[in-house]
């Protein structure tokens, strides 16, 4: 009777154990199917708003006539699509963000939308002729894809250029970039480190990283 | 009343220890003062770089503005595939040091195949199968810890343990044993400073871009130098860098954005 009962015991031990493996095991699958989906899902994302800057840009050259303030126009209108400016501003201003009144963040968010746009308006006849080749995209965590490629110039003169572009990928809104990396090197982390160099320099003062940003437009 | 290239050569060669001399005299800024934490003596570096920036307008800006205008492109090519082979040497030192033979190996062939063109055309089918390795780097690999930053005058950016780098791959590198006199020895007189006006030249328009359009181009430059070495050690060695990557600083910007 005694061994009847430690018997029946197990038995239930066992179908409890194996219940939970059950679970664990019927839910396993369905969970890591869905982590493959979802890191899928972030990788086109990314890849698609890449491939999609690329052809405007593209378009853009197509039918460009040297006029500065068109070019000023497109190029303003790719960055207010494409690019996630307000992690851009935060990311670049590091910990002065937070210390940045309403106001001077603001004020800090356009004057980089403009210097950034004045900067590829500058340098916009150095696009012509590159093509852009998608080599891989890769997943960075959850919330970030790194679309790596490389710029060929058709004409051979100037060497292949590879390029990273980070492309954040939230669950509820459209992906965009929010860096660039050229040759491995960010462009957005060397921003911030200027940036921090100048508030430190002026008693850490975010005023002051605005003030130098828009002399900087001026004089150019 | 010109110096002649060796003359050149050998005040060239003392280089490296008036830098460490001109280190040892920097003073220490505190931390609170510090514009980057791994930057100690910034401003006797700010000196330094005003000093290079300022030989830079006056000497390698013009020299390789003439260059790209007056030089053809296989001349340039030719230029640049001799600098390479001279430092390969120092390549196939640093890969043994670093147990990794097989780029030694590879090195050590390129090195000899091209010999007989002294580099100056590259005989072999994929030049960029070697990866350039110095003692910085090897440095590295034995996790010797980066020191300080230090902004070199002629030099340029460097930190303590790739300033050693330097000089090590300087002193062991054997074409630096070649004497003077010979039409091999005047070549190698006149490598470095040709290397340097090739170099400023091909990152004409990004160094300009710099100097010109930064906000602060001394802080830009330190940036772009810690990353770019980041880069090569990273992907040369593969071991983490004494600094944080830049995957972790976007994952802790996009745990915590606000």
């Amino acid at each position: 009777m005694m061994i009847l009962t430690q018997t029946l015991k197990m038995l239930t031990t066992v179908k409890r154990w194996l219940g939970k493996k059950l679970m664990v095991i019927c839910l396993l699958p369905m969970a890591l199917a869905g982590l493959p989906a979802h890191a899928d899902s972030q990788i086109n994302a990314a890849t698609e708003v890449i491939t999609k800057m690329i052809g405007e840009v593209e378009a853009y050259l197509a039918t460009d006539s040297g006029d500065v303030a068109k070019r000023t126009q497109n190029i303003a209108q790719l960055f207010d699509t494409h690019f996630d400016l307000e992690g851009i501003a935060r990311f670049s201003a590091g910990p002065y963000w937070r210390a940045a009144t309403d106001q001077e963040r603001i004020t800090y968010i356009q004057t980089m939308r403009d210097v950034m746009v004045g900067t590829v308006v500058r340098n916009f006849d150095q696009l012509s002729g590159l093509n852009f080749t998608t080599i891989d995209s890769q997943a960075k965590g959850e919330k970030m894809v790194l679309v790596r490629g490389t710029f060929n110039d058709a004409t051979g003169k100037r060497p292949p250029v590879s390029v990273g572009w980070r492309v954040i990928t939230p669950s509820a809104a459209p992906a965009k970039v929010l860096d660039v990396e050229i040759e491995n090197i960010s462009m957005l982390v060397t921003q911030k480190q200027e940036n921090i160099a100048i508030i430190r320099k002026n008693e850490g003062r975010f005023s002051a990283l605005i003030e130098a940003m828009k002399e900087r437009r001026q004089s150019r | 009343m010109f110096a002649s290239p060796e003359n050149i050569a050998r005040k060239a060669r003392l280089l490296p220890l008036m830098a460490m001399i001109v280190v040892a005299a920097c003073s220490s800024v505190p931390e609170t003062e510090r514009t980057d934490q791994r930057d100690p003596y910034e401003a006797s570096n700010r000196k330094a770089f005003a000093f290079n920036m300022a030989v830079d307008t006056h000497l390698l800006e013009p020299a390789a503005s003439s260059y790209r205008k007056l030089m053809p492109m296989a001349g340039r090519r030719a230029i640049d595939n001799h600098v390479d082979w001279t430092g390969l040497p120092a390549t196939t030192f640093n890969s043994t040091l670093q147990g990794r033979f097989e780029n030694a190996g590879l090195s050590a062939i390129h090195f000899t195949i091209n010999s007989l063109t002294l580099g100056l055309i590259d005989l072999t089918e994929n030049p960029k199968a070697v990866k350039e390795q110095d003692f910085g780097q090897t440095l590295a690999s034995f996790d010797v810890p980066e020191g300080n930053y230090l902004m070199v005058p002629l030099l340029g950016p460097n930190t303590s343990r790739s300033l050693t780098g330097r000089i090590v791959d300087g002193v062991t590198n054997p074409m630096s044993f070649l004497k003077a006199g010979s039409s091999i020895g005047t070549m190698q007189s006149l490598r470095t400073p040709v290397a340097v006006v090739a170099q400023r030249a091909n990152l004409f328009e990004p160094f300009n871009d710099v100097k010109y359009n930064s906000l602060d181009p001394y802080a830009r430059t330190r940036s772009l130098y810690y990353q770019g070495r980041a880069g090569r050690i990273n992907a040369k060695i593969g071991k983490p860098t004494d600094n944080r990557t830049t995957d972790d600083q976007f994952e802790s910007f996009l745990e915590n954005p606000k």
